[in-house]
């Protein structure tokens, strides 16, 4: 996020975008009605009505896989009636007249066919987000997972900078990011292009600085992305290009990630899977090796939140069983390989990546300790350097030369389309009292109790009537794909045709149904849309006694001694 | 005057937190070391969802409590300002359910574990009771992460009323006649 | 006498700061600090998140011993064998088809910062790949 999360509750308007923050992070959700409480907007883009659009000024209810063509007939606006701030765009950013030129077509009524939004309502959200004093822009997943997502991002950054939406408090652009550490995950280098603080593999002086510090030759060839490793596995016909072993390291994709009969297939096909995790799940069933290690509340370390937060995480007790810290782990294989790596704590690891990481290395253990959380970047070491609540200060941007970039492109429809053979949509969303693949809230008595298997698929009271359906009922659900058995949930809050399902579960596993496809630039895979069909269950007593069996199937398969309790 | 939890709709997220904050208070937290399955999870309040409103709906803690009135063994009572349903006097005959105008009150399994003689489950009327007995008030004010609940006191009411009742002094002595 | 333990929630990317309450070496309640993004609120899994290291086996288990698959069966053995037959298959598969035909995650969860750095450094500087990637992406 190029702002913090404080920040939120003083933007004078919040246009927020495929993001549903009451479910994927109340805490930020709370802020956003913070700043309807201090008289914030409040606009709203979202195929379902969510916590924000309810309380929202206006709601924009798009038909999903529409984005594109939404944010560019919003900029069309923008420039068409003058709104748009041209000190800023002068002074601060590249390529305006392309884009001016390139969102001409876009007009609101070209719009409102493909999004399924009235002409009008556009100009107003676009009049109303252009002469906000600060307007912020949040977006989440419902920008992210579609095959056209990184073209969004731009579009909707692109919108910043054409109202000069950037550099100061309470304004810019912010992705929030869904899980606790995907941010740090990126900032310490766990991605194909670039080591810690998004130093770049393919920079010749950045990767000689790596090897004199590590001692090694290292590769100056950007690595695979993980949506691409089935394609690597089960279609790659050159042995040498194939990818024959797979070290899994706290994640379960054959759980989260799509079309998971592919998975499983690429799972098979490995000669070698190593999987290093705290609780057994569905890619352990077919792993080579499985490393135990410690979990949250057993180990220290630093997260990042979503805003670039650094903040420290502490043991609090000791683990039981025979396991080790995640670090210790790879340290041991590496050694064991030839390549000695040894750390007696966390705070050694992160010296090493502080000293490698410019952007970093202002934020100590004892920074941290004195002020409980560091937003990067933070360059020098002494107390004066607290951090950057927001980035881009005065309007300078990170290309070279510190200008700011205009993006336009034509809207491209989802990969895949409601048919007569599949005539509903699909989008998977978040379970507010679960997180990820389950394996840790699915072991939390309250929040199991709270909601468990099968999960639920939201459709609307029209779609339930058609169907002869009532909240509760087991029904089937299968794409292409696959098939699953889950339950009924009428709602108001989502349009005819368009059906959404939490991604936790593991009986109604929607990942199951879900497409391949990926946006060709990020590789992040269209979760957000297929198409799907829907069958009455008539034999409602068989489909529970299915259910209870299933249940009882994973329990036993991932070790639990089944016959000792009753779920 | 009874007290009741009043929520605001502009506030809640539907996050559901005072759902599991009503049943810790109640079970205590020992619910933690034991089994899944040995404790009972019944929340005495239950986020409702509509396309405009998202709030918990629990007792009011009636003036006239049709529940009281309808109970045919006097298990309902109203102690500290709460109306109150005695576990241990109820027959589990579902007439205050049916009573209640708000569909506050469900049937669940006793969280005492108690049995009937044949052994089978005790099923008694639940609701809310303010959390009464319960250090720091109603765990689902305490723990609603946007102070969208309210406990709603005598005072509070007399203040606010008192406070409506200044604004509308106030707004009188501008109107001319 | 008890613990306090301030820490960040190990859910979603708000950074809620919350402390862990233990009494004999077990984790009995959180409750939420007065951190820069949460400003002592939290959500119920901040509240209630916690509880899966006491490994109640509702969903799934605990690991708590490696494993290696023998005959087609998952076995328990010492982390000695588990740590050389891992380093062992690596480095021959490294040697018959070269470092770019191992793949290898970071975690988007519980570990941390310093684990992903020390992933991602085994990948480049052990294995000899940028082929390290997380489920940022799903």
């Amino acid at each position: 996020m190029s702002m913090g999360v404080p920040e939120i509750e003083d933007a004078k308007l919040l246009f927020i975008f495929g993001y549903n923050g009451a479910d994927s992070h109340p805490i930020v959700a709370r802020r956003i009605v913070k700043a309807k409480q201090k008289g914030a907007k409040l606009i709203v883009v979202d195929p379902r009505i969510t916590e924000s659009a309810r309380i929202a000024d206006m709601h924009l209810q798009l038909k999903g896989g529409s984005n594109m063509a939404l944010v560019q007939a919003m900029a069309n606006v923008i420039i068409a009636e003058g709104l748009a701030d041209q000190k800023f765009i002068e002074d601060h950013t590249n390529g305006y007249e392309e884009y001016k030129e390139f969102v001409k077509k876009y007009t609101p009524e070209y719009a409102e066919p493909i999004c399924h939004v009235p002409a009008e309502q556009i100009r107003e959200a676009a009049r109303a987000y252009a002469k906000a004093e600060s307007s912020m822009i949040l977006y989440g997943m419902g920008v992210c997972q579609f095959a056209q997502a990184v073209d969004v991002v731009k579009g909707l950054a692109s919108l910043a900078l054409l109202t000069g939406n950037f550099g100061g408090p309470n304004m810019g652009i912010g992705p929030v990011r869904g899980q606790n550490n995907v941010q740090g995950a990126c900032d310490m280098g766990a991605l194909p292009n670039c080591y810690s603080g998004y130093q770049s593999v393919t920079d010749d002086a950045v990767r000689e600085k790596f090897e004199k510090a590590w001692g090694v030759k290292l590769s100056n060839k950007v690595g695979i992305p993980l949506t691409h490793v089935p394609h690597r596995v089960l279609e790659e016909k050159d042995e040498k290009k194939k990818i024959h072993a797979y070290y899994i390291f706290g994640e379960d994709p054959a759980q989260s990630d799509p079309d998971l009969n592919e998975i499983r297939e690429t799972l098979e096909k490995l000669d070698f899977v190593v999987m290093q995790d705290i609780f057994m799940n569905k890619t352990g069933l077919q792993a080579d090796v499985i490393l135990p290690s410690t979990a949250w509340g057993e180990h220290d370390g630093i997260y990042s939140a979503c805003d670039r937060g650094f903040a420290r995480i502490r043991k609090a007790i000791e683990p039981k069983g025979d396991v080790k810290t995640d670090w210790e782990i790879i340290s041991l294989i590496s050694t064991a390989m030839g390549y000695p790596m040894h750390y007696n704590n966390t705070k050694e690891i992160w010296d090493e990546m502080r000293s490698l990481t410019p952007s970093f290395f202002g934020a100590t253990y004892e920074k941290l300790e004195a002020l409980g959380s560091i937003q990067w970047p933070c360059r020098d070491e002494s107390m004066e350097d607290k951090g950057t609540p927001y980035l881009f200060t005065g309007g300078k941007f990170s290309h070279p030369d510190g200008r700011g970039k205009f993006f336009a492109t034509e809207w491209r429809p989802p990969c895949e389309v409601e048919s007569p053979e599949y005539p509903y949509s699909l989008s998977t969303v978040r379970e507010v009292g679960h997180y990820s693949v389950r394996t840790m809230t699915g072991n939390c008595r309250a929040l199991a109790n709270l909601e468990d298997e099968p999960g639920w698929i939201q459709m609307s009271p029209e779609d339930c009537e058609k169907l002869n359906v009532k909240e509760g009922d087991l029904i089937k659900v299968y794409s292409k794909r696959g098939s699953l058995i889950t339950r009924v949930l009428p709602t108001e809050r989502v349009r005819p045709g368009a059906t959404y399902m939490t991604y936790q579960w593991w009986i109604g596993a929607c990942n199951e149904l879900t497409t391949p496809y990926l946006d060709p630039v990020s590789n992040t895979p269209e979760s957000k849309y297929c198409a799907i069909n829907l069958e009455k269950i008539d034999d409602q007593a068989w489909a529970e006694q299915y259910v209870k069996d299933s249940y009882e199937s994973i329990r036993k398969n991932m070790g639990i001694d089944t016959a000792k309790k009753e779920v | 005057m009874n007290y009741f939890v009043k929520g605001n709709p502009d506030l809640c997220i539907g996050c559901r937190t005072c759902m599991i904050g009503c049943v810790v208070a109640h079970e205590g937290t020992k619910i933690f070391q034991m089994k899944p399955g040995e404790y009972v999870f019944n929340p005495k309040l239950d986020v409702v969802k509509t396309a405009t409103i998202t709030i918990p709906v629990q007792c009011k803690h009636c003036e006239n409590p049709a529940c009281m009135n309808a109970c045919p063994v006097k298990a309902i009572e109203v102690v500290d300002n709460t109306v109150i349903i005695a576990q241990d006097k109820c027959i589990g005959c579902k007439t205050c359910m049916i009573a209640c105008p708000y569909g506050a009150i469900d049937m669940v399994k006793a969280s005492d574990g108690g049995k009937q003689q044949d052994g089978s489950d005790r099923i008694i009327a639940n609701k809310c009771d303010l959390c009464n007995g319960i250090e720091g008030g109603p765990a689902c004010v305490r723990v609603c992460p946007t102070a969208s609940l309210k406990l709603i006191t005598e005072e509070a009411v007399e203040t606010s009323a008192s406070n409506k009742r200044t604004a509308a002094a106030i707004s009188l002595s501008q109107v001319k006649e | 006498m008890g613990k306090q333990v301030l820490t960040t929630c190990p859910y979603c990317g708000a950074g809620c700061q919350l402390y862990l309450n233990v009494e004999d070496g077990q984790i009995v309640s959180a409750t939420p600090a007065d951190g820069r993004t949460n400003q002592g609120n939290l959500c119920l899994k901040g509240h209630y998140g916690w509880d899966y290291l006491n490994d109640p086996q509702i969903l799934t288990k605990r690991l708590t011993k490696p494993m290696i698959r023998k005959n087609g069966v998952l076995e328990e053995v010492e982390w000695d064998e588990a740590i050389s037959y891992t380093a062992e298959r690596l480095s021959e598969i490294k040697a018959k088809y070269g470092p770019d035909s191992i793949m290898g995650t970071g975690s988007a969860r519980g570990p941390g910062n310093e684990a992903n750095f020390v992933m991602q450094k085994f990948m480049r500087a052990a294995i000899g790949t940028n082929n390290v990637d997380h489920c940022a992406r799903v």
